[in-house]
């Protein structure tokens, strides 16, 4: 990289410095704070710290959301690899069409999806419907929605096209002469792919991953509105605290708690991921 | 507090500019004149027809700002995002908030003449005044929480333990709201209405236990009216604590009907304020919008389209008694069973409650 185009980094930098670190370094502020009287009023206090530090709820909440993020990364994995896959194998005016469509559910809006969803997973839904239809249940599965299992199923179907966006992309970079000479050597299709694609492929699975996980674990909607009982996450809490509990200092201690442990996980994960044998050989690459 | 000293010496600084401009005649008129006033309101309450006679009597326009909640409310006059707002709109129960917040102006209630017609129960209310005695808000829409459910599903009318019975298991919902499901709870473990919103620690222990217990019988906790009205028009919920919303709008559609219980009816009600930072040439037109909501014309309308009843009995002789009883005014003793919702002393420890109730 030569010195001019470094330089033109420099104002992403700066925005994201300023649009990033700057509120931060606001909450750092506020969760020291104290409230009287609906007042926010400058301190140097730990009791938003020392709450949090005891409060089963709020870490029960930040692990919850971990595990969200985590779960919704391997499925998006295991369901994204054999997509991207394909696409690479489409005919090149195939492939825009094939990221149109994989991209559609996207534009509809969330809100939207979130209620196209009650009406196909819902007791008189879509799926029960045509189950007790067919004979194959007699009473509507209520599972299907208002559960962990709907949270679980939504998070991976809207989070899908990042993770086989981002596959593909370096997918469509292996370079096909390395798999058909692993092939000539006698591997079969499977060893083909875990031993030649899937290293090949790791910095698109570590970015579609570091996506996946961070829109996943930090969601709201979609646990609020899809998951019934279930549904309570930290940042709902957040959310929570800020607006109707007016404790500024809480919120901010529980956004900062939840930012840096996501943070740490993604961090961890970026760092396995980047040093697998395959990363390692196409990041050197460059 | 200091807040509050610099804005009344800034009114009464602004009344006496005021007086002077006016000795310099029409000139002093021009500028007086306001073209718009910014309401702040819930979009329920504001429906452009229902302000429409108040522009055609006084040439000022009502530029309608919607609320999406009354934590955002609070918030943005707290930090002053909400510098375009010229008339807000605090809940009863949350008044008290806004006073000590010192983000309201006291009111002089001598420039709302249609407050004698007022309901006495909104009248004595403590709610909107300050510790100075001060009245800082004026009641004028208000109505009942019930509960919402299906008669073909519940053939006896529900009560609030019917959200706690095992035998709707799965077809029941909450609101994903601190106060009034804790309250609900406190009701359904025999604790008198009176003392619903001044629990103690232990009761607060108590209600916890009742509502995790209550958490597998419930399909889910709703977040917008939308939301429930959505629910019980899928058959995912058959009763509900609710707003009267989802049977307005499922009533002709469904065996819908709405159950007002016993223990005590949770009423909701809307205030009108005026910002402590309101320029003081607007002040006027923001009382004469608060006689007019307290007047025929609002009533009429709101009545008429969105079955809402004001404050104020102006025009209650003369409304149909189908539509009294759709707006709860046929029968005026509700009003002695009314539970004001209002935030604890310790709601902090409610809302922890609730959040490990969720949580659990």
């Amino acid at each position: 990289m030569t010195f001019r185009q470094r330089h033109l980094a420099l104002p992403v930098a700066v925005a994201i410095v300023a649009g990033c670190l700057a509120p931060l370094a606001v909450l750092v502020a506020f969760s020291f704070y104290e409230v009287e009287d609906f007042d926010l009023i400058p301190a140097f206090s730990f009791r938003a710290w020392g709450e949090l530090a005891t409060s089963g709820t709020d870490w029960f909440l930040i692990g919850k959301a971990v595990l969200s993020g985590l779960t919704t990364t391997v499925f998006t994995t295991i369901l994204g690899y054999p997509v991207a896959l394909a696409l690479t194998r489409l005919a090149a005016s195939a492939k825009g069409l094939a990221i149109i469509v994989l991209l559609t559910p996207l534009y509809t809006g969330e809100i939207v999806r979130i209620y196209a969803w009650r009406i196909v997973l819902g007791g008189e839904g879509l799926v029960n419907t045509v189950l007790q239809g067919i004979g194959l249940i007699d009473e509507p599965l209520k599972f299907l929605l208002f559960s962990p299992f709907t949270i679980g199923l939504v998070l991976t179907y809207n989070n899908l096209p990042f993770m086989v966006l981002a596959i593909w992309v370096s997918a469509e970079m292996v370079d096909r002469r390395l798999i058909e000479a692993a092939r000539d050597l006698g591997a079969r299709p499977i060893d083909a792919f875990s031993r030649v694609v899937f290293p090949l492929t790791t910095p698109g699975l570590a970015a579609g991953s570091l996506t996946v996980f961070a829109l996943s674990a930090g969601e709201l909607l979609t646990p609020s509105l899809l998951g019934g009982t279930s549904g309570a996450t930290a940042m709902a809490l957040v959310d929570n605290l800020f607006g109707t509990a007016f404790d500024w200092p809480l919120a901010s201690a529980l956004a900062l708690a939840l930012l840096a442990t996501l943070f740490l996980v993604a961090s961890a994960m970026a760092g396995l991921l980047l040093r697998l044998k395959g990363a390692r050989a196409v990041i050197g690459r460059t | 507090m200091q807040r509050f000293i610099l804005n009344r010496r800034q009114m009464l600084g602004g009344l006496a500019a005021g007086a002077g401009l006016s000795l310099l005649g029409p000139m002093g008129r021009a500028s007086a004149a306001v073209s718009e006033i910014v309401w702040a309101t819930w979009d329920s309450n504001g429906h452009p027809e229902y302000v429409t006679a108040f522009e055609k009597a006084t040439g000022t326009k009502v530029k309608l700002s919607f609320l999406s909640s009354e934590d955002a409310q609070f918030a943005a006059l707290k930090t002053g995002a909400a510098s375009d707002w010229d008339v807000v709109n605090p809940s009863l129960n949350q008044a008290r908030r806004y006073i000590k917040a010192g983000e309201l102006m006291p009111l002089d209630l001598a420039k709302v003449p249609n407050l004698a017609h007022m309901y006495d129960v909104f009248k004595a209310t403590e709610k909107v005044k300050g510790e100075d005695g001060q009245t800082y808000a004026i009641p004028y829409l208000w109505g009942l929480n019930p509960i919402v459910y299906r008669s073909d599903i519940h053939t006896e009318e529900p009560t609030y333990s019917t959200l706690f019975d095992p035998k709707f298991k799965g077809q029941l919902a909450m609101r994903d709201y601190a106060l009034e499901s804790i309250a609900i709870a406190a009701l359904h473990i025999g604790i008198p209405r009176e003392r619903a919103f001044l629990l103690t620690s232990d009761e607060l222990a108590e209600v916890k236990k009742a509502l995790i217990a209550q958490k597998p019988l419930l399909r889910t906790y709703w977040q917008t009216i939308g939301d429930l009205t959505n629910l019980i028009a899928t058959g995912e919920v058959t009763a509900a604590f609710s707003w009267r919303v989802p049977y307005d709008a499922l009533k002709d559609k469904m065996k819908v009907a709405m159950a007002k219980p016993k223990a005590g009816i949770m009423g909701w009600c809307d205030c009108f304020a005026i910002p402590a930072s309101l320029p003081e040439e607007k002040v006027e037109t923001a009382y004469k919008f608060a006689d007019y909501l307290l007047g025929a014309d609002y009533a009429s309308t709101i009545a008429e389209i969105g079955n809402y009843a004001t404050t104020s009995s102006i025009i209650r002789d003369k409304l149909t008694p189908e539509k009294q009883e759709a707006i709860f005014v046929d029968d005026l003793s509700v009003m002695q069973n009314f539970m004001w919702p209002e935030a604890p002393e310790n709601y902090s420890e409610w809302l922890k409650v609730w959040n490990e109730v969720k949580a659990a």
